[in-house]
């Protein structure tokens, strides 16, 4: 307890001086009555985004470098979040923040693939590099160099040193034959997760507890929205379900995943884990609109086991964990609320997938 | 000196006519961080032909890198005014080409010969994993009801389990495994094939590719495939003989190709972030101020019609667009690298190398008081900064001699030299010492106390440099109400008081606390105001700052937290002060490990009782300096830098031809 308090004493002053800097449910719910995108930006720009929204002039506002300089904040957390705590916790944190590195190594694959369909005068590095999430100093990924090396085989011949390497090597093979980049995301995807959980379990006591519960939420909301997704979407077959999930979580188990495999009760195994989400049956009538809202669903369970984190003994690896997610949700909701005004979607339609205005139900 | 060095913001209009000398002047001196402004062109003209030409010169420079990669030829870098202006891609094209074609037939017989030898390795490493298997393989082809996948998979055991565990009936062997791979076999029905068949694929399991010729045991063909390799290897060598002769007759004509292309490449990558008018080029950057005079005539004599605007950076407000370029002061490069481990400095922000500088050695030393391993230490540090020994710690060898030097210094306030104390020194040297100040050993309790004075010094420092910080950048809110702002400065010292009525006349009860509690005023009725004032600090700043609500998630929960606050503040404030006691306690340590190994060396001067010493020295240098630096870096961290120093700083990467040049 006393290496917990001196240990967490500075993250987690630091991590609750930024968590008050989080917008509330009614800042979202305010933002969200803008009347177009310029009055969001503007709106913006009065919140703790304001200083890196401040940098960019009206000339470059466009949703694109918005959404880029929103990340930058997530990015600058999770730098002073990486930097401030203990050191036992750290390759966790790592392990969390390299999701968002995940994300760009997939745009640099599927940018690959589809780069001789571009307009050929704007270079393809610089259309790429305007997606990718400002990882800094903490990537590994030779990004640019990929992207220029112009075939996938060679640029995963650069992922050599990266920790990515072994589990590419392994799914190259598929990618040879298959010419489709759906292995190479899967094996990452499971990779990924396997890392996070090892990490997560590697840690003892209440940092172990903590991390578990904030982690295997996130892990459980993935793993369960594949296998639906992958049973009820895309048709896959139990035995390839079975190998592209994971069989471990905090809530949802093994037998869940494999019962959904093998064409069981989805909406029974989903209220059986999760009491609070109802109509998973009206959802799943219709996959293409009602996949993304039980995803949403999910998403705000994960919400509140993080907002639930700073609730008790703050002495432990989940406040900095909690606060890290929340910020990641908040971006995305933002993002919703950035691409819906600047295509001018109306509210009702974007509203209903806000996470954090359903705080205020 | 204790701030970043002062920026200016710089904006150029520079004709088109003198485009490339005016980029050659901003990239050839080191001291322009650009800022892309490529968003300022003119939509009518067009995509920039500076991007398209930047690709070409990169292409361009590949094509030179990999004719020197094959004849092993490697990059030479030359100052950054050896270098006329860019090159034209159809002047220098030709002399490429005429040595690509002459290297060509050496140069793809080599490749074809290592494609060979890959090749072959490949199917040696296939079979290697089934190389004790004992059956003819081609006959798992023939079987007409099994099904049998044999193959590679990531050495996981939970993906293994995932793939055994599959409804359909099956057996899967394990057949090896290293740390990589696992060499598995799945056998079932061939009526289950296709169920076979999609779990392996669904499970990264990778079917050995056998040749079609193969025939015989695994063993037979593995020796067949060496054999193979030895004969392709003897060819590729011959192969490389002959390309290093190649490598010699066109070695300076490459270097200096490549240097050309390499600048051009680095300048128009420059200027393809030019914002590029009719006439004109707008270029935006940052320069140190003490650079942007010479910088400036640089400029003027390279266009006599280019337009300077210049504008200081202010320190106050928010300074996240402005490039960090700390001072480069080779003296406390090893002291600067430790405080940008914890974070960079932004521009408005105190730079604590200086700091650091202090108080890193000085702790270090408390903690290591040995006036013999502080020399030792010292000459070791000097050796490894010149790479003379130990060039692996060369980045560390000003820092080890810095801290050796404290630490000779509290050796002699300590009176201890190489783990002699005391009546052992006159025993054993026969010389006089004694302790300039007092022996930790003897004095356990009065050095730990020291140690907590000491602490609470420093920390009032953090405090107070917290404050100079948020005044500068006029964030009042966390002046007043932040973490360290004044309330909780003055909540510390009231909690100092505390603190002395709880340790009370023990030998380790601070003076400094006491001192405090001897001043005439009512800390018992300001103990709960600051207290107050701590605990509901969100709700001032949220006042002071115009936030709103002032309260969220209920009052009930707001009181809660608030408290928790209050409570984390307190445990804070106490484990911080008490942290700094393993000062006085590795003081103390240090005297004890010696004691330990006179204890094993016995009492007779013999030759064993020397060498048992000199490999307690050599140790004690070793591994409590190790453990010391461990502990001075997590004062530094936890309990210093983390009072006043954010970091974030954005790092000044000024355009540069030649990566040598040295960092500002």
């Amino acid at each position: 307890m006393a290496s917990g308090v001196s240990g967490y004493a500075a993250i987690g002053a630091k991590v609750r001086a930024r968590y008050s800097d989080l917008l509330s449910p009614q800042d979202i719910s305010r933002l969200s009555d803008s009347p177009d995108f310029p009055s969001l930006i503007s709106s913006l720009k009065n919140t703790p985004y304001g200083p890196y929204l401040a940098s960019l002039k009206d000339t470059e506002l466009t949703p694109r470098r918005a959404i880029q300089q929103l990340r930058h904040r997530l990015a600058d957390s999770y730098s002073s979040v990486v930097q401030m705590s203990p050191e036992q916790t750290r390759p966790l944190i790592k392990q969390l923040y390299r999701y968002f590195e995940l994300g760009n190594l997939k745009a640099v694959l599927r940018s690959i693939l589809t780069v001789s369909s571009w307009n050929p005068d704007v270079g393809a590095w610089d259309r790429v590099r305007e997606v990718l999430f400002p990882f800094g100093s903490f990537s590994t990924l030779p990004a640019q160099a990929m992207v220029e090396a112009g075939n996938i085989p060679a640029a995963v011949e650069l992922l050599k040193g990266t920790p990515y390497e072994t589990t590419m090597s392994f799914a190259m093979k598929r990618f040879s034959a298959e010419q489709n980049l759906f292995p190479l995301e899967v094996a990452l995807d499971l990779d990924y997760w396997r890392r996070l959980w090892a990490e997560a379990k590697k840690l003892s006591g209440l940092d172990r507890e903590a991390a578990t519960k904030i982690v295997g939420a996130l892990l459980d909301m993935n793993n369960l929205m594949w296998a639906i997704r992958y049973k009820v979407y895309h048709k896959l077959s139990e035995e390839e379900i079975v190998n592209y999930t994971l069989p471990f979580g905090f809530r949802v188990r093994d037998e869940d995943i494999r019962a959904i495999a093998a064409g069981g009760d989805i909406a029974a195994i989903v209220a059986r884990n999760f009491p609070s989400i109802s109509d998973v049956n009206a959802l799943l009538e219709h996959p293409q609109a009602g996949l993304p809202k039980l995803e949403v669903q999910l998403k705000r369970q994960v919400m509140k086991q993080c907002t639930a984190a700073f609730i008790g003994n703050p002495f432990h690896i989940g406040l900095p964990i909690a606060y890290l997610i929340l910020s990641d949700l908040e971006i995305q909701d933002l993002i919703v609320m950035i691409e819906a005004k600047s295509s001018e979607v109306q509210d009702d339609d974007f509203r209903s997938v806000l996470l954090k205005t359903s705080l205020l139900n | 000196m204790f701030f970043p060095r002062e920026m200016t913001e710089v904006e150029l209009i520079i004709p088109s006519k003198d485009l490339v000398a005016v980029t050659k002047v901003l990239s050839g001196r080191g001291v322009f961080h650009q800022v892309d402004s490529a968003f300022l062109g003119l939509e009518s003209l067009g995509p920039s032909t500076w991007q398209e030409k930047a690709a070409n010169y990169s292409t361009f420079e590949r094509r030179i890198q990999a004719i020197m990669q094959t004849l092993g030829i490697a990059e030479e870098q030359k100052g950054s005014t050896e270098f006329d202006t860019i090159v034209e891609l159809d002047t220098v094209r030709p002399t490429l080409e005429r040595i690509e074609s002459e290297v060509k037939g050496a140069s793809d017989k080599y490749g074809a010969e290592k494609k060979r030898l890959e090749a072959l390795e490949a199917q040696l490493k296939q079979l290697e994993p089934i190389a004790h298997l004992n059956f003819e393989v081609g006959g798992l082809r023939k079987s007409d009801h099994l099904h049998s996948i044999l193959g590679v998979m990531k050495a996981d055991t939970k993906v293994i389990e995932r793939l055994d565990s599959i409804r359909v009936p099956h057996v899967l062997f394990e057949l090896k495994r290293d740390a990589k791979d696992a060499v598995v076999w799945l056998l079932g029905s061939k009526n289950n094939s296709d169920e076979l068949e999609r779990a392996a694929k669904s499970a990264f399991l990778n079917p050995l590719t056998l040749p079609e010729e193969f025939s015989g045991t695994p063993q037979q063909a593995v020796e067949k495939t060496r054999k193979a390799i030895e004969e392709s290897k003897q060819k590729g060598f011959e192969l490389e003989s002959q390309l290093s002769k190649f490598g010699g007759a066109h070695k300076a004509e490459l270097q200096k190709l490549w240097w050309d292309a390499h600048v051009s490449r680095l300048m128009a990558d420059a200027i393809a972030r030019f914002g590029q008018l009719r006439h004109t080029y707008v270029v935006v950057g940052w320069v140190p101020s003490a650079d942007m005079k010479l910088l400036s005539e640089r400029l003027k004599q390279a266009s006599k019609e280019i337009l300077i605007e210049a504008v200081s950076a202010e320190r106050t407000g928010h300074h996240e667009h402005v490039p960090v370029a700390l001072l480069n002061n080779k003296w406390l490069k090893p002291i600067q690298n430790l405080v940008i481990t914890y974070g960079r400095p932004s521009y408005g922000e105190l730079d604590p190398t200086i700091l650091v500088a202090l108080t890193f050695p000085v702790l270090y030393g408390a903690m290591f008081g040995d006036l013999g391993q502080g020399l030792v230490m010292m000459l070791v540090g000097y050796l490894s900064h010149k790479k003379i020994f130990m060039k692996g710690l060369s980045s560390l060898g000003l820092l080890l001699v810095y801290c050796g030097f404290f630490a000779s210094i509290f050796g002699a306030l300590y009176g201890s030299i190489f783990g002699f104390e005391g009546h052992l020194i006159e025993e054993y040297l026969h010389f006089h010492f004694e302790p300039l100040w007092l022996s930790p050993l003897e004095n356990i309790l009065t050095i730990l106390g020291f140690a907590i004075d000491a602490g609470i010094v420093i920390l009032l420092f953090s405090y107070l440099l917290s404050l100079f910080n948020m005044a500068r950048a006029r964030d009042w809110a966390h002046f007043w109400f932040g973490h360290t702002g004044i309330i909780a400065i003055c909540f510390y010292i009231c909690f100092l008081t505390i603190l002395n009525g709880l340790l009370g006349t023990t030998p380790i009860a601070p003076k400094i606390a006491a001192a405090i509690s001897r001043i005439p005023l009512p800390f018992n009725i300001l103990t709960p105001i600051f207290a107050f004032g701590v605990m509901f600090n969100s709700l001032f700043r949220n006042i002071a700052e115009g936030h709103r609500p002032l309260i969220e998630g209920g009052i009930a929960m707001y009181f809660v937290t608030s408290f928790m606050d209050l409570f984390e503040s307190v445990i804070s404030m106490l484990s911080n002060t008490l942290s700094f006691v393993r000062v006085g306690a590795f003081a103390v340590a240090h005297g004890g490990l010696s004691l330990a190994f006179f204890s094993l060396a016995g009492e007779e001067p013999t030759i064993g009782f020397w060498l048992t010493l000199l490999i307690g020295n050599i140790f004690i240098i070793g591994f409590e300096g190790l453990i010391v630096y461990i502990q001075t870096m997590r004062l530094h961290y936890y309990e210093i830098l983390g009072k006043f120093f954010h970091g974030g700083g954005m790092r000044f990467e000024p355009l540069r031809l030649n990566s040598s040049q040295e960092e500002a």
